[in-house]
């Protein structure tokens, strides 16, 4: 029975933490399954970690704010020390759906990928959460430069929802991108040799909360830093 | 400008721009704080090629010559680039401060 993690990465999300922990051991009850939890709290300044000790949510909190690259190695080192088999990166702002662990986990298990990627763009479906144009502009743009440099087409390069197998679990718990991590993590894996494949899910919109990225600058500049990211990305020297 | 000044020059600024390719890339350096070393030198080699651009604006900027303006404004730069870094290096040693003290509340929590 392989140890499955799901680690939640988490800055200021005080109105929707606790729902979808919940959401989580609900599905657990339900469909007796034990995903574990932990939470990475990322030195959240809202009453985040008060309402992870009241209600003995597994957790650690930051004593500084990383972000999201530091907030989800934290968790990878946790798997790592804990032995777990998978792991899974589930948004703390209540975007993801446990209803698709299942989906993601699955190619790991059958030893079909080292890392499964969550995508909202293989399955057209017009009720599921799209996000809005300029991201998807900046989505495709981000996937041609992994192409370019790796040959291999990842359609949904900015999703969190995703899982990693015990050899990915090591490599990203030593080094893992602190800025833009999901498209350069995921390009040097496949500059590595390693297998990623994507499944479609569908996300809902944000309910609470604000998005980190929010003005047109602000994307441009990030844009431009993942491309140069991308494109500067070596094989690194262990397999 | 004279022509050694200009080649001398793009030389130089190509060397920088590829060492800083090179340091991130080795993950030595974060992108975030390389750009502008990117940029800067960028954009000097585009003024250094750009026929009569140089010239324009050291015109437009009031300078004599145009290796006057060069090395004013790259001083200028620097002198910002350094402020910047500055306020990095305090919010660094805010960061380690944390640390210090946490690390120490913990060590002395377990041995109470």
């Amino acid at each position: 029975m392989k140890k499955i993690l799901i680690v939640i990465p988490s800055y200021n999300e005080e109105k929707s933490l606790l729902k979808n922990y919940q959401a989580i051991i609900e599905y657990n009850k339900k469909h007796k399954i034990k995903y574990d939890v932990i939470l990475v709290n990322d030195g959240s300044i809202d009453n985040s970690e008060k309402i992870c000790s009241e209600n003995n949510i597994p957790c650690i909190s930051l004593i500084h704010n990383l972000g999201i690259g530091g907030a989800v190695q934290t968790g990878y080192k946790y798997a790592l020390s804990h032995d777990y088999d998978i792991v899974v990166q589930f948004d703390g702002d209540g975007q993801h759906d446990i209803r698709y662990v299942k989906n993601i986990i699955r190619p790991i298990i059958n030893s079909d990928a080292d890392m499964v990627i969550g995508s909202r763009f293989l399955k057209k479906d017009k009720d599921s959460f799209q996000s809005s144009k300029m991201r998807r502009i900046g989505i495709s743009i981000i996937s041609f430069f992994i192409k370019l440099v790796t040959g291999k087409k990842i359609y949904d390069t900015t999703s969190g929802f995703r899982a990693i197998n015990k050899k990915i679990i090591y490599l990203f718990a030593k080094d893992y991108p602190v800025e833009y991590p999901e498209p350069v993590s995921s390009t040097k894996i496949l500059k590595m040799g390693y297998k990623i494949v994507e499944v479609p899910v569908c996300m809902k919109d944000r309910v609470n909360g604000v998005s980190s990225l929010k003005n047109m600058w602000k994307q441009i500049y990030y844009m431009f830093n993942v491309i140069l990211s991308i494109l500067l990305v070596t094989r690194g020297s262990d397999k | 400008m004279s022509i050694n000044l200009v080649v001398l020059s793009g030389i130089f600024s190509v060397i920088i721009i590829l060492l800083v390719l090179y340091l991130i890339k080795k993950e030595n350096v974060n992108i975030k704080y390389s750009l502008v070393w990117l940029v800067l030198f960028v954009l000097l080699l585009i003024c250094l090629f750009v026929p009569g651009l140089l010239a324009f604006i050291t015109k437009m900027l009031g300078f004599q010559t145009s290796s006057n303006m060069v090395l004013s404004l790259l001083i200028s730069v620097l002198v910002i680039i350094n402020i910047v870094n500055t306020i990095i290096n305090s919010k660094q040693d805010k960061k380690i401060r944390l640390l210090i003290q946490e690390i120490s509340i913990m060590k002395s929590n377990d041995k109470n």
